[in-house]
């Protein structure tokens, strides 16, 4: 943990101020805030082309809204007005920030040209010029955390989906990051596999680990969020305990998109019974 | 009907030649590789005007016959400048420059054949562009790049021979050379294929392997 975090703790993580991005002429996002707090573990939810990949990709400027606010534990690091740069951050500040911030994707990224071990080394190695053994050990902390130390000399490429996505998880982790950001860390595994992911994030998010998680696993969002965030058409269109969200959802957007999952889990019962 | 003494007696002559073919092809791959690196990464910028520089190369080199520009760079090039430039050089400028341009091109594609999730990570890591390209990128890229780039580089080779156009001694050079005196064209061209093919063959073979090596992994 960073010293400013625990300076101060009330400060939010993350906060989200009016972000605005269109790509030609669709509007992504159209005017999204949110404020996520420390220890928070949102769950991101949403249709595809809700925009919920491409808000989370703002968050550390991997898409580059045209309008609006963000910083990092009272840290601003973004702020649009309408493509005017307000605040110029250099490209080495926007690093410095994204360095802060740790990110997992679907379809892993992980640097096939590197074993498991130089994968979650890289960061620190490169980014912040740590010292080997120091770097070495920690990351071989996090391979044991994720349940991967014994993969530590392999190449990524003989790995299964979900030990790939637990590796990425570790290499992110070793750059202490305040902030995790999953974009549907489960979806390019096969079912089998999925568990193990989740178990890892799960893990996690009990130590406190600040998490924005963009997902599909509705069961997730329920058990290991406190805060279901729900995007529609480029706004956030509901806000909440996972409970209130999931079992009794405020409008009829977030009624019609949480039936179709339970639909999908009544038209399977007969099949499951039948085994 | 063949008589070999022409070759034999000439053989300082065939074996400065090739020197010269081998030296200018290092030379002006090497050359060629650092300006071709830099006129790709020109055109992965986000910066229109450089991006458009950077494709104006390429194709000005690849749309003009290297015949017409190496003439072009001996005898147009220093009225043009007012400067004077040696044979040597405007050899050396020449090839650089038109080999440069399909390095580029090999060096562009061998880059943007890398999955942007690839330059995501690096980035979400918070590296910069240069610690994104060294780490990440360039040493993925390079492996897929070394089949077609040895390619080129036997392309380079064999494109040393226009070089004897604006009289640097090179193997072809040395040929026309020895055919003047010993009035043996046949042996003469046939003895500098022969070279031509010693020096080549292996080196295609190795090129092949690299490629096959390449499917593999």
């Amino acid at each position: 943990m960073s010293s400013e975090t625990q300076a101060a703790p009330t400060t939010p993580a993350i906060s989200v101020e009016d972000i605005r991005l269109s790509y030609g002429e669709a509007q992504v996002l159209s005017g999204v805030d949110l404020t996520v707090n420390r220890g928070d573990v949102v769950a991101l939810i949403g249709s595809s082309g809700s925009g919920k990949t491409t808000l989370l990709r703002c968050l550390n400027l991997l898409a580059k809204p045209s309008h609006g606010k963000i910083s990092l534990s009272g840290d601003p690091f973004f702020h649009f007005d309408n493509g005017k740069d307000e605040l110029g951050l250099s490209a080495a500040q926007t690093n410095a920030i994204r360095s802060r911030i740790g990110m997992v994707f679907q379809q892993f990224n992980l640097f096939p040209h590197m074993k498991v071990l130089a994968n979650v080394m890289e960061g620190p190695k490169t980014v912040k010029g740590e010292a080997h053994s120091t770097n070495r050990d920690r990351a071989m902390s996090y391979l044991k955390k994720v349940g991967m130390a014994d993969f530590a000399d392999r190449s990524p490429s003989s790995l299964s989906g979900g030990q790939k996505q637990r590796v990425s998880i570790a290499r992110a982790l070793n750059m202490e990051p305040e902030v995790m950001l999953f974009d549907e860390p489960t979806s390019a595994l096969d079912p089998e596999l999925v568990g193990e992911v989740l178990s890892t994030m799960i893990e996690l998010a009990k130590e406190g680990m600040t998490m924005i998680v963009v997902t599909h696993e509705l069961g997730f969002a329920l058990e290991v969020a406190n805060r279901v965030v729900f995007l529609d058409q480029g706004t956030v269109c509901a806000d909440g305990p996972p409970s209130d969200i999931l079992m009794n959802p405020p409008n009829e957007r977030v009624k019609g998109f949480v039936n179709r999952f339970h639909q999908t889990a009544e038209m399977m019962k007969p099949f499951i019974k039948s085994e | 009907m063949f008589d070999w003494s022409a070759i034999t007696q000439n053989s300082h002559l065939i074996w400065s030649g090739v020197l010269i073919t081998l030296e200018y092809t290092v030379i002006t791959s090497l050359i060629g590789l650092v300006i071709g690196l830099i006129v790709a990464l020109m055109q992965l910028t986000s910066n229109k005007i450089v991006v458009v520089i950077g494709r104006l190369f390429v194709e000005f080199f690849r749309n003009i016959p290297l015949l017409v520009w190496l003439l072009w760079a001996y005898y147009a090039l220093p009225i043009f400048m007012g400067i004077n430039i040696s044979k040597e050089a405007a050899g050396i400028l020449a090839l650089s420059l038109y080999g440069a341009a399909y390095f580029a091109e090999i060096f562009r594609a061998g880059i943007q054949s890398i999955d942007s999730g690839q330059s995501d990570a690096a980035v979400a890591l918070g590296m910069s562009y240069r610690q994104m390209n060294v780490r990440v990128i360039l040493p993925q890229a390079l492996r897929r790049m070394i089949p077609p780039l040895a390619g080129q580089m036997i392309i380079q080779l064999k494109n040393t021979t226009l070089l004897a156009v604006i009289t640097v001694p090179d193997l072809l050079y040395q040929a026309e050379y020895i055919a003047s005196f010993t009035y043996r064209p046949l042996e003469v061209y046939t003895t500098i294929a022969l070279v031509f093919l010693a020096i080549l063959v292996p080196l295609t073979y190795i090129a092949r392997r690299l490629e096959q090596k390449e499917v593999k992994s």
